[in-house]
Order: structure tokens, then C-alpha cells, then sequence
């Protein structure tokens, strides 16, 4: 049974393939961008969960835990006023400026595995802007709202977004933690539309829902 | 032509005009700024007892002031001016350098102190990405 559940999955999924090669579904491809640790995965989870029921990898308070860029494809979001957005979700590693495995070592990991994990890291950051140069149409900027927006990263990674003149929705996520100040993202970047949500507590990712089709549908 | 001499602000002596030697500062007191006084007015100061600076601002005539090039402090290479798009520190730590890299696919990657680099040819030779969509 199990065998031909997967037969059949496998073929359901050619031939929506085949389809789309003759209709040429536009899909709109949204990256989750952000600074390690702000909730990505987390987000990209709910969104997963919400709209089909599965999920995209694996969370953890090590920061580079996602070092390969992940995608979630077909993901039919609907707004109150029924319109709907098709979409892929690519969850992206952590984009940083610096990567060292001392950072790591801090959360009790074996200093050869800590390395292997800083290397991965890497690779994964130069993914992830390998994605945003070619293959995303619109991006989710994830910032973490304990935390200073202003960091450099984030100022080079809006400006880089900004340039390629992609559709960008700031996220202000951990608005569950008593020291968040999503207000001051809200001021970081008045340019762009800020959503505040906890991503883990799904608290307020209706309003994310609806941003997302506004400003990617 | 008028000639303009300088005069150095802190302690008078005079410059011809165009003199190199201003440049390692004013050879009497050390100082680093020099005014700009036009030839009949060159003793202005003494005859008025005035300073050079406040002559200075009477004549609103522009400062020169001598930059001494910094030789020890090391200037911080900005991350875009750089090369290289990641630096290997150490084993382990890096540096990333996301501007390159939202730029291009190309890998140039140095090791250790500035001035020791790895190309990667191959990200550089590959062909520009297929359309997308397109099938063969």
C-alpha cells in the first residue's frame, strides 16, 4: 500500500510537471532571507504547515543550522477576500559576514564537527546569494526583534535586495520574548512593509499571510 | 603674475610661493598651517601687531594646512573594495564578502593575511545559466 502511495505520488508529481510545461504556471519563488538565528526554518515550517500539512527541516538555537538552501514548492496561499498565491517557499541558511566555529564550540560541539559546521555555513551563504541573484522573485527578510536591526549585515543585505529591485517584506519574528521591539525594525526600515509575528507561536502570521499576497501575488 | 607667499600661522616666517619645503611643516616652529598673503601685505602683521591667524580671518584667504601622511596606522580595507569573496582566517572562520557574492558566482577566496589569494577558474570558465524553462 505504502509502495503504491509512493508510485503514485511520484506520478501525480510528473505529471503536474508535465502540465506546468505546457501551461507555464508563473510561480512566484519567495526567499526567506535573513541573519542566523531569526527564525527562518521556523517560519518557513508554519507556512509549510499551514498551507500543505508538511514541514521544511529541522530547527535548532545553533546558529547555521540550515546550510543548504531548502525549497518548498507549490504553496497555495488564500487571503480573506479569496485570492490565493502560488508560491515556492526557499528557506535560506543564515546570511552572515562572518563565520567562525568558536561561535559553535560555545554550545558544547566537538571542535571537528564545529568546523565542519562553520565550512558548510559557508557554502550555505554563498547559496543562498547564488539564490537571490537568479531564482527568487520576492524575499521574506526575517529579523529576529530582541536584536539591533541596524547590524551591518542586514543594511548590506536590504540594500543588495533593494538593487535587484525585489518585493521585500520585513519580518519583525520572536514578538513572544518580553524584550522584543518590533517598533524599532517598523523605524530601521521605513521603506518597507513590516509584519510582526512569532513565528513559533504562530501569533499574528494571518497578517504575514495577507502581506504576502499584497505585495507577492 | 602675482606671486602669493605663505606664511607659516604660528610663528610668521616666511615661504616663497610654491615652496616644497612647507610641506615637512614650517622649518622654524614645526607648525602645519600656512596662510596665503598677498606680496604687499606681507608684513602686515608685524606693522599691525596682529597674529597670522587673525589675519587669517580678516583676509577670509584659504588656510593651507600640511597633512602629514599617516605611515603607521593601517587603513581598514572596506569589505567591497576587497577581492576576494570569502577569506579563510583559519580553519574554520571566515570572512564573507556578501556584496561580491550577490554579484557574481565567482570564487576568489584568500588565505590568511591580506595578499595570498585562491581562484577558482572554474566558477569563472562556466557558461552563463540557461534560460530557464528551457528543455531539451
Amino acid at each position: 500500500m505504502k509502495i503504491f502511495l509512493q508510485t503514485f505520488g511520484t506520478a501525480k508529481k510528473k505529471f503536474s510537471n508535465f502540465l506546468n510545461s505546457f501551461f507555464k504556471k508563473k510561480r512566484t519563488r519567495i526567499g526567506i532571507y535573513g541573519p542566523p538565528n531569526a527564525g527562518k526554518t521556523t517560519l518557513a515550517n508554519r507556512i509549510a504547515r499551514d498551507w500543505t500539512g508538511d514541514a521544511v527541516g529541522p530547527v535548532s538555537e545553533i546558529p547555521h543550522e540550515t546550510r543548504r538552501a531548502r525549497k518548498k514548492e507549490d504553496i497555495i496561499i488564500s487571503g480573506a477576500n479569496g485570492s490565493t498565491v502560488t508560491m515556492d517557499i526557499v528557506d535560506t541558511p543564515g546570511v552572515t559576514t562572518k563565520i567562525d566555529y568558536h561561535e559553535f564550540l560555545e554550545f558544547g560541539m566537538e571542535k571537528d564537527e564545529a568546523i565542519i559546521r562553520s565550512r558548510e555555513a559557508t557554502e550555505g551563504v554563498a547559496e543562498a546569494m547564488h539564490w537571490l541573484r537568479e531564482d527568487i522573485d520576492g524575499v521574506i527578510y526575517m529579523l529576529d526583534s530582541t536584536l539591533d536591526p541596524f547590524m551591518q549585515v542586514n543594511i548590506m543585505m536590504i540594500g543588495i535586495i533593494e538593487s535587484r529591485n525585489l518585493p521585500v517584506i520585513i519580518v519583525a519574528n520572536k514578538i513572544d520574548l518580553p524584550d522584543a521591539t518590533p517598533a524599532r525594525i517598523r523605524s530601521a526600515f521605513p521603506q518597507h512593509p513590516v509584519v510582526a509575528i512569532s513565528g513559533l507561536e504562530g501569533r499574528n502570521v494571518e497578517d504575514l499571510y495577507e502581506t504576502m499576497i499584497e505585495y507577492f501575488g | 603674475m602675482k606671486t602669493m607667499p605663505h606664511k607659516c600661522t604660528k610663528c610668521g616666517r616666511e615661504y616663497k610661493d610654491g615652496s616644497t619645503e612647507i610641506l615637512r611643516g614650517c622649518a622654524s616652529c614645526g607648525g602645519k598651517k600656512f596662510l596665503y598673503v598677498k606680496e604687499e601685505e606681507i608684513n602686515k602683521d608685524v606693522l599691525e601687531e596682529k597674529s597670522i591667524e587673525e589675519i587669517a580671518d580678516e583676509s577670509k584667504e584659504e588656510v593651507l594646512e600640511v597633512v602629514e601622511q599617516p605611515t603607521t596606522a593601517k587603513k581598514e580595507v572596506e569589505m567591497y573594495d576587497r577581492v576576494e569573496t570569502i577569506r579563510i582566517v583559519s580553519p574554520g572562520s571566515y570572512e564573507l564578502n556578501l556584496e561580491k557574492m550577490a554579484k557574481t558566482d565567482e570564487r576568489i577566496v584568500s588565505v590568511g593575511k591580506e595578499g595570498s589569494y585562491i581562484i577558482d577558474l572554474m566558477s569563472m570558465a562556466k557558461d552563463e545559466p540557461k534560460k530557464k524553462g528551457k528543455k531539451k
